[in-house]
């Protein structure tokens, strides 16, 4: 597959692993987050944290959408499916994520009706469909997705669609990777940056981690070479003393990201003063709302939501998994009472999810090494 | 080292079967941070959206907006829906 298989090749890997051994110092532990899902799952699909040097530790960060939506939120959209002639509509990963009493899938059993759609456009077409109906999407996602949900309510403004409305649930990436990088619990040594995300907003956002941190950063793609060599620029950054943003992926991301979908972006949505996030709180101007002009579009505001908070379960540590402080396997019920057919914790929900990703590739070479 | 590099080529190449693979090589292509390239096989200019298939011949329609205009054979990122970026025809490793 052309842009695909070329950073597949494992003759090149093999130069890239071997250039990395080269490159760490004996008896220094480099610890690097890799902030995107999309990297997490690519991780332990293709087994590159083996490849690595032992010194050399990969932390999952917080970049999954479904994982950092609080229960609070899954219970909104529950009320919100439950409300009279209302077609809720959402990505599939999400129908799964347990609110304080079941998840939308239970909801679905027990007569909402919800629907699963592949993009904001699916729930538009929907809502043409049953006119007589309010058709609810439920966006997720951070800037790579917030483009199409904003795309998708322009349109619907556009062609006078009265029955379709947006509960946003959108979320922007430098705020948590600020509230990781002010918290004591994590000592970091650099970043791989988010390769979509950064197709929408640039590279720009993400110079604050060198400038006023301190740390490398190297936004990266998804393919396996593209991980590896990310690993390469930020350990070779750290050899020479230089801390700075390095762009892995220039053949996706332009430095300046997408103008048209910042703009789209700053139509449709405004800031959140505040936003929770599962496992880290609330975090400040983290989320998006619809703005004053696509307030009749704000499901937020047709229907009243419960808007409680709700606690984590307390055998779920989704929370210090997102923030990177212990591996998917040393939470308590990961594999046990928590696996992606009945999970507790979000992170096993999504298989951009760091436990359900390595639920599904990793844990088999772990239980080769303890036995 | 040796032992590092033997294990490249086999952590590279991706075991187990294909339908196993299937739902979860895919990953969460909805709503997390991937997108997938994508042919452009019809543009509709006028509403915005264009006919496109990925390399298993799958189609969607797609809104092109943020990368118009576009035309027939062009490769595109493309995420729930919406393409977010062009792919460009040299790939630089």
């Amino acid at each position: 597959m052309k842009h695909v298989d070329e950073f597949r090749d494992p003759a090149l890997g093999r130069v890239l692993a071997g250039e990395i051994l080269g490159l760490v110092e004996a008896g220094r532990h480099y610890k690097f987050m890799e902030v995107c899902g999309g990297h997490t799952h690519s991780i332990y699909k293709y087994g590159i944290d083996d490849l690595l040097p032992a010194n050399v530790e990969l932390v999952h960060g917080p970049g999954c959408p479904v994982c950092v939506i609080p229960m609070g939120r899954v219970d909104d959209a529950i009320a919100l499916a439950h409300e009279d002639n209302v077609i809720f509509t959402c990505f599939g990963d999400m129908l799964r994520v347990p609110g304080s009493e079941g998840s939308l899938l239970d909801a679905k059993a027990e007569g909402a009706d919800i629907r699963m759609v592949y993009s904001p456009l699916d729930a538009l077409r929907i809502a043409k469909s049953n006119p007589e109906r309010d058709v609810i999407f439920m966006a997720i996602g951070f800037e790579t997705t917030a483009p199409s949900t904003a795309l998708t309510l322009r349109r619907a403004k556009s062609e006078g669609v009265k029955n379709f409305f947006c509960m946003c649930n959108h979320v922007t990436i430098v705020p948590p990777l600020r509230a990781l990088l002010d918290s004591p619990d994590l000592r970091l040594d650099g970043f791989i940056g988010p390769g979509h995300v950064s197709t929408v907003v640039g590279v720009r956002p993400f110079e604050f981690i060198p400038r006023e941190y301190g740390k490398p950063i190297a936004v990266a793609g998804f393919e396996p070479l593209d991980v590896l060599h990310a690993i390469h620029m930020i350990l070779t950054q750290l050899k020479e003393g230089r801390c700075e943003v390095e762009n892995q992926y220039a053949r996706v991301v332009p430095y300046e990201g997408n103008p048209r979908a910042l703009e789209v972006m700053a139509e449709v949505f405004e800031l959140r003063p505040h936003f929770e996030w599962r496992g880290m709180g609330f975090i400040s101007q983290s989320g998006l709302k619809l703005s004053k002009a696509y307030a009749d579009l704000d499901a937020e505001l047709r229907y009243a939501v419960p808007g409680v908070r709700v606690a984590d379960p307390k055998a779920c540590q989704c929370g210090e998994v997102l923030k990177g402080v212990i591996k998917p396997w040393e939470c308590k019920v990961f594999g046990s009472g928590c696996t992606p057919e009945r999970p507790i914790g979000t992170c096993m929900v999504s298989s951009e999810g760091a436990c359900a990703a390595y639920y599904n590739y990793g844990r088999f070479a772990r239980e080769r090494e303890v036995v | 080292m040796t032992g590092l590099l033997n294990n490249v080529a086999a952590a590279l190449a991706p075991s187990g079967s294909a339908c196993d693979r299937d739902a979860i090589d895919r990953g969460c292509i909805t709503c997390g941070d991937v997108a997938i390239p994508l042919s452009v096989l019809r543009v509709d200019g006028e509403r915005g959206l264009a006919l496109c298939k990925d390399d298993d011949g799958n189609s969607e329609t797609v809104e092109i907006e943020l990368v118009a205009p576009v035309a027939p054979g062009d490769r595109l990122l493309v995420h729930a829906g919406t393409a977010i970026a062009r792919l460009s025809e040299e790939s630089p490793v």
